[in-house]
């Protein structure tokens, strides 16, 4: 029955229209009929009925159908919780209420897709400190808490219309809610602002499949580090996948098989800053996903390298607070890249924009919603176009969430959600007069209000005439009195039309506040009148009566400097912080004339040398090179007389430039995890490090479990992009670790649970791990065998990304780095090694390796050592430095490492304690950090000597490099100088002064009672291989 | 002459063949017995510590005594008074003191039974480092075979640390050890930087939490300074007894920080009672030199071979802020905090000589500088006549690793074994695969 009423109603009023209108309203009909499932109607009434069936006309107002589209002077009309249609000459039922709304403007609705509105707020279990391996979650649900693809939110959503006003007041009438809580979170529901019950409110469950990195209240170990999450994420997609193929014949699993249906659905991931976008950028195309991305305010930082995913973003509307610099000592711990991203940060939607990525907006990560609009206003000051603004709050969002037709525009059938504004919605002066919510009005500002602005005078019973003067905003008015040339402010209140009036007179014999209250007198709107008491209590009566205009006090020219000065920022630094590039340097054609070069071949150090660089490659070395016979030209001669050059410096033990944590040691085995997903081109060390002459660095995972993660070679190509930096065509390395880290035994009294706890359990955990992927191996070669024979019907066994690099191991397709102090511990990894068929390629801190040279020759490995480390724990008691003096001897590729940023910029002089410990000549020495950690890296063709078809890995000493007074003049990594000595002079200037020009900048933002925050401590931190729970860990 | 080098290498020989049958392998070997005749150090290159280098010098010392130091083409000696020993285009040094560490304190930091050098509770001025100082820890002669002689004992961890003492790096215990006993106080200045917290809550939380740990501070000091007053009271305090020195001048008080906020307001604190203050970190003392020198405050720098504190630092920082407090008229010194670490001392002043300070200036700041802060200067520090004989012969530059090569140390005259466990070590695997 409910279906039919509108039916006849409309079709009566359709007979006495003209005939565009009949079309018009014959096709609302139609999909009016197929759209309208207004809700609550299973429910039993309690009293009479009370069905309404009303049509709303707002006539003679400026309509934004959408972004693109406006009618001037258009009506807009609505009939239950939807949309009949708008347009000029539009018919209007003659039963319908009409609101006359001349002047105005009506917009949809703002749709935010990224809110927990309605969502309770999930809290983490308490641990007792003793780790937590598998999910206690009751149900046959995943091994991991962090995946609960099965979580509905439109079964956990409820109504709260506190929270609802709130959003409605800025303009939206309808959410996306989600559970933001774990890495796979399950869908989200999509419902309308309004109030009442949620079966009204729900618009469509099941509305996106969500994601992120975070783990968030999981209490279970797995993942501690953001490549666990990664690795978790993508075995989970496995999973998934085998799980839709046959899984349910081994294990039943409701959280893959709603991780399955929720593949259809548009699928948003939230990261927590702007490379994450790349890193779920590399999922998404990893396994064909489309990612909606929502970000953390700092994609301009990468707006080209984010435009090229072609991802949609969700962006937040957030916009850091300008930091409290007054005292010079709290702004010196502020790092440039906080204060630049301050002044940037709003600029953010105006150069995605300018990119050209798609992107919808949200108010999620605001501090307060209120911030809202003004956020919006300076994005548009930034250069955000309106037009854009409105289409991300609006067209955008409901595009992304496959609701175009209900939402996000004012077409008929849509969901009636619109809101009228007293003038352009995103000019500065407008307000928001009413949101109207699935057809119902809610209030934000009285639109039948009288503007009361202008100038009174003002006589109060018994005493001389003041001016009264009512300026500012339309609903925010300022009141003042001039009393001649005194002023005193006035405190307004008003509640339709009465008010009341708090103030004092200065030329009063009175001390106190007045109090007025008072009414627009209903019969000349143009006085206001009303009674109040005098401070002593007497009773007085007054009236005002408006004698001119009121008019806008600015000082144009000013504001517009300031305007434009706050517009004027700095340049965007690649990376965005201190010592990064305005532009990134190119390759140049370089001669380094007449130095001492140190080749690392059998030339060795030649005195008065030329090198030749060009194209990124080294193209001549020798006396007196000739460029112009080698047909280079425009090559810059650097003089090297009195100077030195050797291989860049590459450090085979590092944990710089990594993100989230460099082990995840949860597990005994986590091959599966990658440090290539989590290279960090900002950190800070990377500058320092080519300011040590290093070119090349191994990012290592730590060293908490046996088995650990892949490896990630880089050069140190500061100011690029973490897959820019990645050493290319490299052979996969994993780090492996022995003794005490792996097994927990300085941790503390509660890390006892983890297999294994003794060096015999940690064989057998290389022996099962070795077992199992051999195994693996076997199923799928069978299955490899059968798959032709049973033409299809064969099940694939599940794809393991652990066992898949256990057997790239197996299969020498990659490589082991493993860290090792004891002898005993190094010998059974060989044997292990030799009974599996592989081979442990370097053993890295291998402090006993002098014990075991012997063997380690027999087996192939290489040594990567401390030069002089000992008695940070047991293990090491026996550790000297002389371990690479004799492990050279004995044959064997021995590198120096510093898993350590501060030792890793100063290997040359880890490097000269060969010399010291050992009596290993100068030459072999230098080779300890240049020539042999490339062998060990399998790279010694492309780098570590001074080499001509090499790579231009290159630095100049102003000394002997092996000397503690050498210092570096410059690093040139592929013939790019990404250090120079003199250049880092000017780099320092610039800083302080962009510090200087950004604080001067954040103190006059104060002065205009912008809110601050205090000065943090600096974001900076340091990694090294076990800093696993704190650094204290050693 | 043949005959003479061969008898001379026999001789040598003949010792290291005694040597190795002496020390036990894995062990310390033993501490030195006292001088018993003059020894003269001739033709080597001397550097006194003060800055001055003789090129070609003659140093006697006597009863563990420097007697002589002078320029051996101009002196004139009798030779058949000492045992002379030549050592021509080598170079001679006092012995290195090492500021704030824990040598003897920790044998493995990750040990929790070698720990020794952090007790229990915040307040603990009346602990005192010397008492738990292991002269038979094995990473001692690996420090002192770097030319790294003496060292300051200091106790870590909570607000006051403890009390500290400076010792010789050879000796049977830590009696012998002592060379100056309780020479200060050391305290921790409450960090007040607020941390990375999100919430402006947090950080005024944390802003109240710095200013109500000076505050104790404060009050604890009154206590203290007041307690001391009384020469017989009536009930004991140890920790305000422990801290009697710090009033009556005899102990410095050497405060912990980096950063300029805790240096500024503990200057203040020191001149407020009157304590001798040596500041111990100190990787923003560059920024405020002037109070420094103006208040006589030396600074002990912490490791040269470390990164700067904040991103947009320069990054050759550490290395050059060595050369901006000597610029800037600061008294410093260099130090290496740790235990084993401490053998890198000498490279780490050799680091700051790349960035500004003179080889001579580096050296003085791992010797008579030291000696100063530690207020040992008058018998150690520097070659001078009257002062010990504390001092070492490298075969090249000692603040260079490539040439820093220990081949004779003395402590107040006692020649002292440079074998070390490591050293055993290395030996017993040449042997064992016939490497040379």
């Amino acid at each position: 029955m409910q279906f039919v009423s509108p039916f006849v109603k409309i079709s009566r009023q359709v007979g006495t229209s003209c005939a565009i209108s009949v079309s018009l309203c014959l096709l609302t009909l139609l999909l009016g009929l197929s759209l309208s499932v207004s809700a609550q109607q299973t429910f039993p009434v309690n009293g009479v009925a009370d069905q309404k069936h009303i049509y709303y006309a707002f006539t003679h107002a400026n309509i934004y159908v959408d972004s693109k589209t406006t009618i001037d002077s258009a009506t807009l009309l609505i009939q239950d919780d939807k949309i009949i249609g708008a347009g000029v000459d539009f018919f209007i039922p003659p039963e319908a209420v009409v609101y006359d709304l001349h002047g105005k403007y009506i917009y949809p609705s703002f749709i935010d897709m990224f809110t927990d509105y309605g969502i309770p707020e999930m809290k983490r279990e308490k641990n007792d400190g003793y780790p937590q391996m598998l999910s206690n979650k009751k149900g046959a649900y995943d091994w991991n808490l962090a995946i609960h693809p099965e979580t509905n939110a439109s079964e956990i959503f409820t109504a709260d219309n506190k929270k609802a006003e709130e959003l409605r007041k800025l303009g939206f009438g309808s959410v996306m809610s989600l559970v933001r809580d774990g890495i796979a979170r399950g869908a989200s529901v999509f419902v309308s602002l309004g109030e009442g019950k949620e079966n009204d409110l729900i618009i469509r469950k099941d509305v996106a499949a969500n994601y992120s990195f975070d783990k968030g209240s999981s209490s279970q170990n797995y993942p501690e580090s953001l490549m666990g999450a990664i690795a978790l994420l993508r075995q989970t997609y496995l999973d998934a996948d085998w799980y839709k193929s046959l899984g349910q014949d081994k294990e039943f699993n409701l959280s893959l098989d709603a991780f399955n249906k929720l593949q259809e659905l548009p699928q948003i991931f939230e990261v927590g800053e702007k490379w994450s976008v790349l890193r779920a950028d590399k999922i998404a195309k990893e396994f064909q996903k489309n990612y909606i991305i929502k970000g953390k305010g700092d994609e301009y930082q990468r707006a080209k390298e984010i435009a090229e995913t072609h991802s949609s973003l969700i962006i937040p509307i957030a916009f850091p607070e300008a930091y409290d610099v007054d005292d010079p000592l709290d702004a010196m711990n502020i790092d440039l890249n906080d204060l630049k991203h301050w002044e940037l940060a709003p600029k953010n939607p105006a150069l995605l924009s300018a990119a050209g990525i798609t992107f919808a907006l949200t108010t999620a990560d605001l501090k307060s919603k209120d911030e809202f609009r003004k956020n919006i206003l300076k994005a548009i000051q930034f250069g955000l176009t309106p037009q854009q603004a409105l289409q991300s709050l609006t067209e955008i969002p409901a595009e992304i969430l496959h609701l175009k037709d209900k939402v996000g525009r004012l077409k008929n059938g849509m969901l009636a959600n619109f809101i009228i504004t007293s003038k352009p919605v995103f000019d500065k002066e407008s307000s928001i007069l009413e949101n109207w919510v699935q057809g119902k009005r809610f209030a934000i500002n009285n639109i039948e209000r009288k503007d009361l602005r202008g100038n009174y005078k003002l006589k109060i019973s018994g005493m001389d005439t003041v001016k009264l003067k009512i300026a500012g905003e339309l609903y925010a008015p300022s009141l003042s009195l001039d009393q001649d040339t005194l002023k005193s402010a006035v405190d307004f209140k008003r509640t339709g039309d009465q008010f009341s009036m708090k103030f004092e007179l200065k030329k009063s014999n009175q001390k106190g506040f007045y109090r007025l209250n008072g009414y627009i007198d209903p019969q000349n709107k143009q006085i206001l009148n009303g009674i109040g008491q005098t401070p002593e209590g007497d009773e007085i009566t007054w009236s005002a009566s408006w004698y001119e205009n009121f008019k806008q006090e600015i000082k144009k020219d000013t504001l517009k400097d300031k305007i434009k000065e706050e517009l004027n920022t700095g340049d965007i630094l690649y990376p965005n912080m201190g010592f990064g590039w305005k532009e990134i340097p190119k390759t140049t054609n370089i001669l380094i004339h007449n130095a001492t070069v140190w080749t690392n071949e059998k030339e060795g150090i030649l005195q008065n040398a030329d090198v030749l660089l060009s194209d990124g490659k080294i193209v001549a070395v020798g006396k007196n090179v000739d460029t112009s016979s080698k047909r280079i030209f425009n090559v810059q001669v650097i003089d090297g007389t009195g100077k030195h050059l050797t291989a860049g410096i590459i450090d085979e033990h590092s944990h710089i430039a990594i993100y989230g944590d460099v082990n995840e040691g949860t597990q005994s085995v986590t091959s599966e995890v990658r440090i290539g997903d989590v290279v960090y081109p900002e950190d800070i060390n990377i500058y320092r490090q080519l300011a040590g002459g290093v070119t090349s660095s191994h990012l290592l995972h730590g060293s908490a479990n046996a088995i650990g993660g892949q490896t990630q070679l880089v050069k140190l190509r500061w100011g690029r992009t973490a897959e820019e930096m990645k050493f290319a065509g490299w052979d996969p390395f994993i780090k492996f670790a022995l003794g005490e880290n792996v097994k927990q035994s300085n941790w503390g009294d509660k890390q006892v649970v983890r297999f294994p706890q003794t060096r015999m359990g940690v064989e057998q955990v290389y022996v099962d791990a070795f077992t199992r992927a051999r195994d693996y191996d076997k199923k799928w070669k069978d299955y490899e065998h059968v798959k032709g024979l049973l033409k299809g019907t064969a099940v694939p066994p599940r794809k393991d990304l652990e066992l898949d690099a256990l057997l790239d191991i197996l299969n020498s397709k990659m490589f082991i780095t493993c860290h090792s102090y004891q002898q005993g511990e190094i010998n059974m990894l060989m044997h292990v090694a030799d009974t599996f068929g592989f081979h442990v390629n370097t053993f890295t801190h291998i402090l006993e390796g002098y014990k075991v040279a012997d063997k380690m020759k027999r087996h192939g490995a290489g040594g990567s050592s401390f030069s002089d480390w000992w008695a940070y724990k047991y293990e090491v008691v026996e550790a000297i430095p002389y371990n690479g003096a004799i492990m050279n001897k004995m044959g064997i590729t021995v590198a120096y490492n510093s898993d350590d940023a501060e030792m890793g910029r100063r290997l040359n002089q880890e490097a000269a304690k060969a010399v010291k410990y050992g009596g290993i000549s100068e030459e072999e020495a230098m080779k300890f950090v240049t020539l042999n950690p490339a062998k060990l890296l399998h790279v010694d063709k492309q780098t570590g000597s001074i080499l001509v078809g090499k790579d231009a890995d290159v630095v100049l000493w102003n000394d002997n490099p092996l000397s503690i007074y050498a210092r570096v003049e410059k690093t040139f990594i592929d013939g790019i100088c990404y250090y120079d000595l003199n250049r880092d002079k000017i780099m320092q200037n610039e800083i302080r002064k962009e510090r200087a020009r950004l604080i001067q900048k954040m103190i006059a933002a104060k002065a205009k009672g912008e809110p601050t925050q205090k000065a943090p401590r600096s974001r900076y931190k340091v990694y090294d291989c076990e800093g696993i729970h704190e650094y204290e860990k050693n | 002459m043949i005959s003479n080098s061969i008898a001379a290498r026999n001789i040598f020989v003949l010792i290291y063949f005694f040597v190795s049958i002496y020390v036990c392998e894995g062990q310390n070997p033993p501490p030195a017995s006292p001088q018993t005749k003059p020894v003269l150090l001739m033709n080597g290159i001397a550097h006194l510590g003060d800055g001055t280098v003789i090129q070609n010098s003659a140093i006697a010392f006597e009863d563990g005594k420097i007697t002589i130091i002078a320029d051996a083409t101009t002196v004139r000696l009798d030779m058949k008074l000492f045992d002379v020993i030549n050592i021509s285009g080598k170079h001679v040094y006092p012995g290195f003191i090492a500021a704030n560490t824990i040598i003897g304190l920790s044998e493995f930091e990750l040990v929790r039974s070698t720990n020794d050098f952090d007790e229990v509770g915040s307040l603990n001025p009346n602990i005192r480092s010397i008492i738990a100082y292991n002269t038979d820890s094995k990473v001692t002669p690996t420090v002192r075979s770097n030319g790294v002689l003496l060292a300051q004992i200091t106790p870590t961890g909570g607000l006051i640390s403890g009390t500290s003492s400076v010792v010789e790096l050879d000796a049977w215990n830590w009696e012998d050890a002592a060379f100056r006993t309780d020479d200060g106080i050391h305290l921790n200045w409450p960090s007040m930087m607020i941390d990375r917290v999100q919430k402006e809550k947090e950080k005024d939380e944390a802003k109240d939490r710095i200013e109500k740990s000076l505050l104790n501070l404060h009050d604890l000091f009154a206590d203290a300074k007041a307690y001391s007053t009384l020469a017989n009271p009536s009930e004991h305090n140890l920790k305000f007894e422990s801290m009697r020195g710090l009033f009556n001048g005899s102990e410095k008080l050497y405060i912990h920080c980096e950063y300029t906020k805790e240096i500024i307001s503990a200057v203040g604190f020191c001149k407020e009672f009157g304590v001798k203050m040596v500041l111990v970190g100190g990787a923003d003392s560059w920024r405020i030199t002037d109070l420094l020198r103006d208040n006589h405050i030396p600074v002990i720098l912490g490791r040269t071979h470390s990164l700067p504190q904040r991103e947009d630092e320069d990054a050759d920082l550490p290395y050059k802020l060595p050369y901006l407090l000597k610029k800037a008229g600061v008294e410093f010194c260099l130090s290496v905090p740790g235990f084993w670490q401490v053998r890198n001392l000498p490279f780490n002043a050799g680091t700051a000589v790349g960035y500004g300070l003179t080889k001579e200036e580096a050296l003085t700041a791992v010797s008579l500088s030291v000696a100063k802060i530690l207020g040992v200067d008058a018998k150690v520090g520097s070659l001078e006549q009257g002062k010990e004989a504390t001092l070492f012969v490298s075969s090249g530059d000692a603040l260079d690793m490539r040439t820093n090569d220990v081949e004779l140390a003395f402590i107040q005259g006692k020649k002292i074994n440079l074998d070390n466990i490591q050293k055993q070590l290395y030996k017993k695997y040449m042997e064992k695969y016939g490497l040379k």
